[in-house]
């Protein structure tokens, strides 16, 4: 059973990979930016769902991870070397470090004094990020980061998307990998913390394992989201944004690989097909996270999930 | 530095930081003998904001909106608290924090909705401008009054919790719910009323605090940060902690504005991490 639901986890991101490489055949910049901002944010989520939905580490802090990603692929590529790729790898070498320190603070705690510390701690990224005004920009930000550099030259919106769904597609696809490797399996089994001290693992070691990882994915997302817009702004710092990864995997269903990247797929087709809708959309997500918490936590994937067993169910019923 | 401005900004730190603690001393009740952290109590506190100016547009009468705000505020509530947070009593803090945000992001909507998106004052400017002269300063009797008022709050709370019999129930339930429960204590009853209580006391500091601020979208995500920064050092669950660090964290946000405007909040951020490090449980420990 394992072995079956891990391949359509792959075939379903090598799929999604080749439709959405398809879209850009198209050329139509409407549909490019709507998929590049659903992998940025798929990115985003993916990486906060190795958190709460394998570490079972509820943070609300994410977003400083997506913003010092941002803002050192911007601050590298405008005043050092002008060079989208080299930033973004600068960038994600140097969250590890980050991430690191960070989760070394905060994982003395577990539940709710570590949700409020990483909140804590990401109000602090944003408050240097709104003050620091010579270097980060202070309000205003950083604007023009450059997409032509000395080595790739991705100007031309097809094959910045591309150079979008290619760290997409690989790194959801090494994540997927990751979780299930030895390392991942450790996570996974912080389900329950007290047997798995048993077993005379450190468990503060693995917790911070998942969080370095987790806050690289998430800078990465960040830095691709600061080459795709070329202006970032510290409100992705502020803590609503560190929200938004959380509540986008509990709709899409926090038990499952790919419920995270369901989740944006209805945020991002909801607020762009209808767009009065999105003025009501913060109100319908939080309507929605009090149902997902009352009712059902699985989310939608795991409604969905539940509906086909069930109805497998009845059928092997009548078939006998 | 001349002491003359020194004392002016300490008093506005002392008349913020009251406001704080009108925030934290609800969320704290509630989580002391609730043991949910509320996410949605920033919320609260701007929707007693937002009823206190309604109600003034139609009253006209500052006493009497004041209460129905207060009132109003605690009562909607307790309809959060019967409905949907009753049933996460049980379930892991992750779920409750999580419902709480929820609560939080309907409330804001639902305030966005109906009162709009332009901040919202109520101007009263004999109520602002009387006042005491200190050197060239304007201290308002306003301002006083406020800062009484949470001092004021802070022993009735204080009598309240340590000298009557209802206050001794609660902290049973607070202590040991299940021995309380073998007494005829019915938890769920001390349950709303801290609820109602805790509501009330964020519903009648929004409503003090609309006379001074304009408050409008994106107040409540600014205010349960201070608030969590708050709890958090004071330790949660300590009402005495939470009173001296709302103050605390007023006068210095405040001296930090008039000293060093260009890393004012950098500071704040930076003494709540620092803290946090040497004292991960919080300076005063849960009672």
């Amino acid at each position: 059973m394992n072995k079956f639901l891990r391949d359509i986890n792959i075939i379903t991101i090598l799929i999604l990979g080749i439709l959405l490489g398809l879209i850009s055949l198209t050329g139509d910049r409407f549909y490019l930016y709507i998929s590049s901002l659903f992998m940025i944010y798929s990115l985003y989520a993916l990486s906060y769902n190795l958190l709460y939905g394998y570490a079972k580490l509820l943070s609300f802090g994410h977003g400083m991870f997506f913003a010092t990603g941002a803002y050192i692929t911007g601050l590298f590529t405008l005043r050092i070397f002008k060079d989208p790729l080299i930033g973004l790898l600068v960038s994600i070498i140097s969250t590890i470090p980050f991430a690191l320190l960070i989760g070394y603070i905060t994982l003395r705690h577990t539940k709710v004094y570590f949700a409020i510390l990483t909140l804590a701690l990401s109000m602090f990224v944003y408050a240097i990020l709104i003050k620091w005004r010579d270097v980060t920009g202070g309000s205003d930000g950083l604007v023009g980061i450059p997409k032509k550099g000395v080595i790739v030259d991705i100007s031309s919106p097809q094959l910045n998307y591309l150079f979008i769904l290619i760290f997409f597609v690989l790194s959801s696809l090494t994540l997927y990998l990751f979780i299930n490797s030895s390392r991942g399996l450790l996570i996974k089994a912080l389900v329950n913390e007290e047997r798995l001290l048993f077993t005379g693992h450190n468990v503060l070691v693995i917790r911070l394992y998942a969080f370095m990882i987790s806050g690289v994915v998430a800078a990465l997302s960040g830095s691709l989201y600061a080459i795709f817009m070329s202006v970032i702004t510290p409100d992705i710092a502020y803590w609503t944004f560190s929200a938004e990864p959380l509540i986008m995997t509990l709709l899409g269903g926090s038990d499952y690989y790919l419920g995270p990247l369901l989740g944006v797929a209805i945020y991002v087709s909801l607020t762009t097909a209808l767009a009065r809708f999105a003025e009501y959309w913060m109100l319908f997500l939080g309507i929605t996270m009090i149902a997902i918490i009352i009712s059902f936590r699985g989310g939608v994937l795991g409604a969905l999930i539940l509906i086909a067993t069930r109805l497998k169910d009845k059928r092997l019923k009548t078939s006998k | 530095m001349n002491l003359e401005a020194f004392l002016t900004q300490t008093l506005v730190g002392l008349y913020t930081g009251s406001f704080y603690w009108l925030l934290t001393l609800g969320l704290t009740l509630i989580f002391g003998v609730t043991r949910i952290v509320n996410f949605a109590h920033a919320s609260f506190f701007v929707l007693g904001s937002y009823l206190m100016y309604t109600f003034y547009i139609y009253t006209n009468n500052f006493i009497l909106s004041l209460f129905a705000a207060t009132i109003t505020t605690g009562l909607i509530g307790v309809i959060f608290e019967i409905t949907l947070i009753r049933r996460v009593y049980k379930i892991e803090e992750m779920y409750q924090l999580l419902l709480t945000l929820g609560i939080a992001l309907t409330l804001n909507e639902s305030q966005k909705l109906i009162w709009g998106t332009t901040p919202k004052y109520i101007n009263m400017p004999e109520l602002i401008s009387s006042g005491v002269a200190i050197g060239y300063t304007n201290i308002s009797y306003y301002s006083i009054a406020v800062i009484s008022i949470s001092l004021i709050l802070f022993i009735i709370i204080h009598i309240v919790i340590n000298k009557t019999l209802w206050g001794l129930k609660i902290r049973a339930v607070w202590r040991d719910n299940i021995m309380a429960q073998a007494l005829k204590i019915n938890p769920y009853l001390i349950y709303t009323t801290v609820f109602f209580i805790g509501i009330a006391l964020a519903g009648f500091g929004g409503a003090l605090m609309i006379i001074l601020h304009p408050v409008g979208p994106g107040v409540g995500d600014h205010l349960i940060i201070y608030a969590f920064i708050i709890v958090v050092i004071a330790s949660l669950g300590n009402i005495t902690g939470a009173y001296i660090i709302s103050l605390l964290i007023g006068v210095i946000s405040s001296l930090a504005t008039w000293l060093a405007p260009e890393i004012d909040i950098v500071i704040i951020y930076l003494i709540t991490v620092i803290i946090l490090l040497l004292r991960p449980g919080g300076l005063f420990g849960e009672r």
